[in-house]
């Protein structure tokens, strides 16, 4: 492998940029080395099976490999400097949803039309897009936009429920995509420039001996929550309701520190549950499947007690990929990846999928702890919350843990929609990890650039010597270090806050 | 790409690529790991920490859920409603469920009584001795479910609850090397096939129902209730068509019978408790408590009116000869002497109306009925004098008899009835004094000597016991015995029932003699 990055300055910036991210490289390479493992097990699988060996059966791992070779050259050109185990931990996720659904006879390669092949290698370019696009702290813009974010969120629910068509008690798009999948970035983006503009007022909740949250700081919030909730209860996309509402009160805990959202939230979450249960049918009876699934096996409980019975079968270690019958668990490419996972990669495969989804997550709330724009903080905790609560209520509902929610599973479900809100997720996330040497609009965060670039200079002579130093003095490159007092400056005065 | 290559070297190469990919992910891990130092966000602020909280908080959801995953992957055998489902639904044919070598049900001797074996590649239960058994095993079948043993017992069968470390051990064993044909553990009763075929046999083509146990510590040697179903056999037949014989009622533990004759032990344990110790008249002409109702007479008195002769009445008698002659007309006075309160609790303390359960676990219980005795009105007497014969609205199960006849063979204590062999004997209740109980049961060995069961007088056993006759409304009369064995130090008490099968001392005593005689044979081996 590519280590020991040797010594520096006389070297172009595209080698500095090149050795500095020698640790996604790696990663990159171990991940496209385990995913082709996985799809050999795949084609073997078929073969024994008796389907004659078609080199286009390895177009996908092409399409993989080729997807991770450019993105990474991509971000070695632009001299990016963001989160390099977390580009590594996507790679991996992703390639293996890929390979899980390539396994799920969900990508065809002798159909080249289809739409499937390209969706990773679309979803990475996006990514890569918004990533460029808004890195350097451009991403601050996004906040300008607060109500435009709000706009396109109810429009999206909106129009989808007069155009879109009825299928299996949920409303899709043309072709089966579900647009409201954007709504995971779309208010987080609204929910963190609101929270962002108006923190103070929002975290005063009196000096009165029992504290009540600012309502009129909260109408406008409280206002379009109902309508979207309207909206979405009017879809029956509880699942996506049950995500976007946690968020919210994660997000306003997050921006104002007041626990008393949490509290507030919990309160309104059992309510709004309760009342969920008593309008909804189809709620009642995920709810009847999950306390007793033995009641009604055949019905009910069928789709989760198959997955479950898969998991059983596959035991510790699994049969194998490509080994299982995941065929008798119903719709098992899109809800129900994780059971097909259990069967044929066994326990171990499932707890390995954990740890790298809890890796993943550790390093976007760890973005989230080393941002200083208050922003870019609340996207991140607001993105990574959609995905991790929509993680566990998968993982969750498959495992009979909790209700069935009927809500996919990150990177690794079947569903377009899905996997490119994911990738438009982590773009911005990337996007946020690169830093924002600028400070636009809040005056009271200018101390904070100030000291941060000060913090920053002073890193130098503390004592870790060449490698790291060169990596940021070349990576993010004059501009990021010269920039943040005079950026501000600058800024401040053609823009007031 | 894919090198032409024999489809019979797939599952080595598979298991090898299994293996690789493991290896490879974990090493991945590892790296992410390690270059996680330098591959730190330097160009930002330091880390404050603050996202250690909510990480913990999602590690601690995670592994909650994967705990939680593995209580069904794992350990899915524990949950015998799961394996059922899978047994039943799952057309995976590698599942282990499919394949579990569900453990063999044993005697006392070790003799199997069920035992799973596969056959064309599928695994079917088997029962070599067909419906001898299934009172007590029960059947485990993946579409109609299971019952008896085979359901009580059923995680310990599929391999689930290990008893102790090895049998962990075990557990993990399979689990971590994957085995596809899991192996349960054996479950061992305290039945000795042998007697309970014998029992079996000895009834024949008739209806009826054997009890036979220690009335020591507990240990039911058979429990036989015929007929009885084939548990090789369930089709939905046996559970659509109502058969007459009611193969699926297991008469020993929950058939409802009039004990007749052989309860006037109980009337009479009764008496001695509460001080009896008299004589009393008992005319030829016989006994009632008011003239608007026939009178209860003893079976002499019919005898003689058939034969034409007259019989001249037993006169003042006590209660040994009372008992030797079962006499209707003293126990039926002496019923009413005792009056309803008496019955009441000697009723309650003899566990009359209860459920006794013989062994339990979270998927169902092996239960036996005791019996039901008539509220009867204050002002009943009638009934109280049929009740004191073992006549009219009271209704027994024979294991019920099997237990009070033990707790007479016990000094008056009865032990609670073991079917599992690894159950700790223990006391169930004491339905008398020590005292009650001796004296009883020399009466009761009187009435082997020379009263009614005089049949069954034996030099090599000394039996006590006690014969029933029991009129059935539905038909002929239910043929009891009641006994004991040896009387000095008992080891064995028994009750036979045989429906519609005419007299006590004709048909139920000399099954008894025969099944206590041998059962005797096999104790002085061990």
């Amino acid at each position: 492998m590519q280590s020991n990055p040797p010594s520096r300055s006389t070297m172009p910036a595209f080698m500095d940029a090149w050795l500095a991210r020698w640790p996604e490289r790696q990663i990159l390479i171990w991940s496209a080395l385990t995913i082709g493992l996985g799809f050999l097990m795949v084609i073997g699988s078929g073969y024994a099976d008796g389907h004659p060996p078609d080199a286009r059966a390895l177009l996908p791992l092409g399409v993989y490999v080729l997807s991770l070779t450019v993105m990474h050259l991509t971000l070695v050109l632009a001299r990016f400097q963001g989160d390099q185990i977390l580009v590594g931990t996507l790679a991996f996720l992703a390639g293996f949803g890929l390979l899980a659904q390539y396994r799920m006879g969900g990508i065809r390669f002798d159909d080249l039309a289809r739409p499937d092949l390209y969706l990773l290698p679309g979803g990475i370019l996006l990514m890569l897009t918004l990533c460029l696009a808004l890195m350097r702290g451009r991403y601050e813009r996004l906040a300008d936009w607060m109500w435009i974010w709000a706009g396109v969120s109810l429009a999206l629910v909106a129009v989808l429920l007069v155009f879109g068509h009825r299928y299996r008690g949920a409303v899709y798009g043309a072709g089966l995509i579900t647009p409201t999948e954007l709504l995971k970035v779309t208010v987080v983006l609204f929910l963190a420039a609101f929270i962002e503009r108006h923190g103070k007022r929002l975290g005063n909740w009196g000096q009165t001996a029992i504290p009540r949250p600012p309502l009129r700081a909260l109408l406008p919030l409280a206002l379009f929550w109902i309508l979207l909730t309207g909206l979405l209860l009017l879809q029956r996309d509880l699942g996506l309701f049950v995500v976007l509402s946690m968020t919210l009160m994660l997000m306003l805990f997050v921006g104002t520190g007041r626990a008393g959202y949490l509290i507030l939230g919990a309160l309104l979450a059992s309510a709004a549950g309760y009342l969920v249960l008593e309008v909804f049918s189809h709620g009642q009876r995920r709810v009847a499947a999950w306390l007793s699934p033995f009641e009604d096996p055949t019905g009910n409980s069928w789709q989760i007690l198959q997955g479950l019975s898969g998991m059983y079968s596959g035991g510790l270690w699994g049969e194998g990929f490509g080994e299982g019958h995941p065929e008798y668990t119903p719709i098992a490419q899109s809800d129900f990846i994780y059971a097909v996972i259990g069967e044929e990669l066994g326990f171990v495969g499932c707890a390995l999928l954990v740890v790298f989804f809890l890796i993943f997550f550790s390093r976007t709330l760890g973005v989230a702890d080393q941002t200083r724009s208050g922003f870019g903080r609340l996207i991140c905790v607001g993105l990574t919350s959609v995905l991790a609560i929509q993680s566990f209520l998968n993982l969750g509902g498959v495992t009979k843990f909790i209700p069935l929610t009927g809500i996919t599973l990150p990177f690794i479900s079947h569903g377009g929609s899905s996997l490119i809100t994911g990738f438009i997720s982590l773009g911005l996330i990337l996007a946020i990890s690169e830093g924002s040497p600028t400070r636009r609009r809040h005056t009271q965060s200018t101390p904070k650039t100030n000291r941060r670039s000060s913090q920053r200079t002073s890193n130098n002579p503390k004592g870790k010597p060449s490698k790291k130093s060169t990596k940021k003095g070349s990576g993010a490159n004059s501009s990021a270090i010269v920039a943040p007092a005079k950026g501000c400056g600058k800024k401040k005065t053609t823009r007031p806050g | 790409m894919t090198p032409p290559l024999d489809p019979a070297l797939w599952p080595s190469l598979r298991l090898a690529l299994h293996i690789f990919f493991f290896m490879a992910v974990f090493f991945l891990l590892k790296q992410l790991f390690e270059l996680r130092d330098q591959a730190q966000l330097r160009h930002l602020a330091k880390p404050k920490g603050a996202f250690r909280v909510p990480m913990l908080i999602l590690t601690l959801l995670f592994g909650g859920l994967l705990i939680y995953q593995a209580s069904w992957q794992l350990t899915g055998m524990l949950r015998p409603q799961f394996i059922a489902f899978m047994q039943l639904h799952d057309r995976r044919e590698f599942n282990p469920a499919h394949w579990i070598q569900r453990g063999r049900i044993l005697d006392r001797n070790g003799e199997v009584l069920a035992y799973s074996e596969e056959i064309q590649g599928k695994v079917y239960r088997l029962y070599p001795d067909g419906p001898v058994f299934s009172p007590v095993v029960g059947y485990s079948q993946p579409r109609f479910g299971a019952t008896g043993m085979e359901a009580v017992a059923t995680v310990h069968l599929n391999g689930g609850a290990p008893a102790d470390l090895s049998g962990w051990g075990e557990l993990g064993r399979q689990i971590v090397g994957g085995v596809q044909r899991p192996r349960g553990q054996d479950l061992r009763l305290t039945l000795d096939a042998e007697l309970q075929r014998m029992a079996v046999a000895r009834i024949g083509q008739r209806r009826g129902a054997v009890v036979l146990m220690n009335p020591n510590n507990g240990d039911i040697l058979v429990l036989a209730s015929v007929p009885s179903y084939d548990p090789n056999r369930i089709s939905s037949e046996l559970f659509l068509n109502p058969d007459p014989s009611a193969p699926l009622l297991n008469r020993a533990t929950q058939g409802l019978y009039p004990p007749g004759s052989t309860f006037k032990i109980a009337v009479a344990a009764m008496a001695l408790e509460r001080g009896f110790n008299d004589t009393i008249d008992c005319p030829a002409d016989g006994y009632t408590t008011s003239s608007r109702y026939p009178k209860i007479r003893d079976h002499e008195y019919y005898n003689a009116k058939k034969r034409g002769s007259i019989w001249r009445g037993h006169g003042r008698i006590d209660m040994t000869h009372a008992l030797a002659r079962s006499s209707n007309v003293f126990f039926a006075k002496l019923g009413v002497l005792e009056g309803h309160q008496a019955f009441r609790n000697f009723g309650k303390r003899t566990l009359m109306d209860r459920q006794i359960t013989l062994h339990q676990t979270p998927y169902g219980s092996y239960r036996m009925r005791t019996g039901q005795m008539p509220r009867l009105s204050p002002k009943d007497r009638y009934g109280l004098a049929q009740l004191a014969i073992g006549q009219g609205a009271l209704l027994v199960t024979p294991a019920y008899m099997a237990l009070l006849t033990a707790a007479v063979a016990d000094q008056g204590v009865a032990a609670r009835p073991r079917l599992i062999d690894k159950d700790p004997p223990q006391a169930l209740a004491r339905f008398m004094s020590k005292d009650t109980a001796d004296r009883l049961a020399v009466m009761m060995r009187t009435v082997v000597t020379e009263g009614t069961a005089r049949g069954i007088d034996d030099p090599n056993l000394s039996i006590a016991g006690k014969t029933g006759t029991a009129q059935n409304p539905q038909g002929d009369s239910h043929s009891w015995f009641v006994g004991f064995a040896p009387t000095q130090r008992p080891t064995l008490a028994i009750a036979v029932l045989v429906e519609g099968a005419g007299y006590g001392s004709a048909v139920a005593a000399p099954i008894a003699h025969d099944l206590l005689l041998a059962a005797r044979a096999k104790q002085g081996f061990h």
